[in-house]
């Protein structure tokens, strides 16, 4: 056993090397992690997702858009916008697909383009048969995603076909996105519900083997489209749910480099979000994702949490503008008319906000106890408590010191907000109150309790 | 302020906010314990001691105090200083 002795230290030990709070805290790793395939141990270092250009692409409008209201063309322009700002001039949102298929989703790519953003590009997205490849052609665009079903749950019983019928007719339309100039991105639904040595396997090779003729930018792009969710990252899961494994062998039995790999996950297991950042970290330089997760049935990776993972990544911003995730929250409650859960992390509307008057006594203190990092800077959220009976008068006096905007030494004490506080235990405790009180029932209080403040310091 | 200004003043504003007779509170009482001040109402205490002094406290020293004594004599420091 070893034993541990106590360091009584002068100062705190913050870890700030982890933890900087200017930044979300830092993903570090320490040595390689081991995966048993066909009996032989292979390492991945988790540290070279820091060397690799992981990025973001987006597919808010083509599987977020299966899952709820279309948007209209206004609103994909806008949303295509943020996206540009929100993953800044380095393009870590790199691409966009969108769907070709009516005379809106036409007009709405003309629209979007006319913004001559670089970042993201613009893609497309069809079924993988020569009439779709049409439109990819008359819209002009340089990649397009095609739908290439790859387990058997989808070629015998979706497609009525034999896995050759299924691999012939993908083939035929990988070639001829080549004759037209136009980079194929293979969507390889149902991946991890399929026959990887059987089907999938063999289907990348001759892929890859078609990519021979075509210079490095038109190769092909692979997509692992774990269409239900059963996708695992743990160590040492079997074929074909293993993320790591999948990975380990379409790059070194397929030859497939990390550039030209991409996840796309579903949320039916809860694993969304984690499979796909792992996915990254076993060595694949796509995430495929959607503006807070909307997508068919219980979602895909939501895009705001892939970027948040990829500055702790990372370490750095590299030209991300965090705040916009708050715009692009606000536009869909208030434009699109989409409400996000409360407790949605970094968007929500109580994601950093306390109710215990326990946890406001330790914000009131020293913010970084109980805010996950600086949400004020980043994302223009600052903490907030919702007061109740249980929020205690540190709640009070972290409320309005918030609306009243005071800082520092100008910050009133709990004895200045004590009137309040008793006015909300009385709503409780002789009222029988049962819900929480509102920021129009405290802005009454703060102007009849101090009114000197109210009229001082009150915001607009 | 002398200290016995300053304790007749404590003694008469606990009584007056925690209705109780102020010729019962003794110095060693404690507030929470043989007064049954609970959180809110300390703080209560501590503001009403601050306005009927006239005074800004600071806010973790002041509840501190635990007692009657306590609290005469963190008021009468703060008084003549």
């Amino acid at each position: 056993m070893k034993t541990y002795e106590l360091q009584d230290i002068p100062q705190p030990n913050l870890l700030e090397g982890m933890f900087p709070y200017s930044l979300p805290p830092l993903i570090q790793f320490e040595g390689t992690i081991k995966e048993e395939i066909d009996g032989t141990i292979v390492e991945f270092d988790p540290g070279e997702v820091t060397t690799r250009d992981i990025h973001i692409t987006d597919t808010t409008f083509r599987d977020g858009q299966q899952a709820r209201p279309p948007y209209t063309k206004e609103q994909m322009v806008k949303l295509y916008e943020m996206m540009s700002r929100l993953g800044g001039p380095n393009g870590v949102i790199r691409q966009s697909e969108f769907f070709l298929y009516t005379k809106n989703d036409r007009e709405t790519i003309d629209a979007c383009r006319a913004l001559n953003l670089k970042f993201p590009e613009i893609t497309g997205w069809i079924r993988a048969n020569k009439g779709d490849f049409r439109l990819v052609k008359e819209m002009g665009l340089k990649e397009t995603g095609m739908l290439t079903s790859s387990s058997d749950y989808h070629i015998f019983y979706k497609q009525n076909q034999t896995r050759k019928q299924a691999m012939d007719q993908y083939v035929e339309v990988v070639e001829a996105a080549f004759e037209a100039g136009v980079r194929p991105r293979c969507h390889l639904e149902d991946v991890t519900r399929a026959d990887l040595p059987g089907f999938v396997f063999p289907f990348v090779q001759k892929l890859e083997r078609l990519s021979e003729q075509v210079p490095e930018n038109m190769k092909v792009k692979i997509r692992l489209c774990d269409t239900m969710g059963f996708g695992l990252s743990y160590p040492n899961a079997k074929e074909p749910r293993s993320i790591p494994k999948m990975i380990w062998r379409l790059r070194n039995e397929c030859g497939i480099p990390p550039e030209r790999l991409e996840w796309h996950g579903h949320n039916d297991f809860h694993k969304v979000h984690i499979n796909a950042a792992s996915a990254w970290i076993y060595g694949l330089n796509a995430l495929n994702g959607t503006l807070f997760g909307f997508g068919e049935r219980c979602g895909n990776p939501p895009l705001e949490g892939a970027i948040i993972e990829y500055v702790a990544l990372k370490g750095s911003l590299n030209g991300i503008n965090l705040s916009v995730i708050t715009e692009l929250a606000n536009y869909y409650q208030k434009v699109i008319g989409t409400q996000l859960a409360p407790n949605y992390p970094f968007v929500g509307k109580d994601f950093n906000t306390t109710r215990a008057g326990i946890h406001a006594g330790g914000l009131r203190r020293f913010e970084q106890i109980y805010n996950i990092f600086d949400t004020a800077a980043l994302l223009n959220r600052p903490p907030r408590v919702a007061i109740t009976d249980k929020s205690g008068t540190d709640g009070i006096a972290l409320w309005v010191n918030d609306f009243l905007g005071l800082k520092g030494d100008e910050r009133l004490t709990v004895m200045k907000v004590a009137k309040i506080q008793r006015w909300v235990m009385d709503q409780y405790e002789k009222e029988g109150r049962m819900s929480s009180i509102t920021d129009q029932e405290l802005e009454e209080q703060v102007k009849t309790n101090l009114p000197e403040y109210y009229s001082k310091y009150r915001k607009n | 302020m002398t200290r016995d200004e300053v304790s007749q003043q404590v003694k008469k504003i606990t009584a007056r906010e925690l209705n109780l007779n102020a010729d019962n509170i003794k110095e060693s009482d404690q507030f929470a314990v043989e007064l049954g001040a609970d959180s809110l109402k300390s703080i209560e205490l501590v503001a009403a001691f601050e306005e009927e002094f006239n005074l800004s406290v600071n806010e973790e020293e002041a509840l501190k105090v635990q007692s009657i004594g306590g609290a005469i004599d963190f008021f009468t420091k703060l008084l003549n200083k």
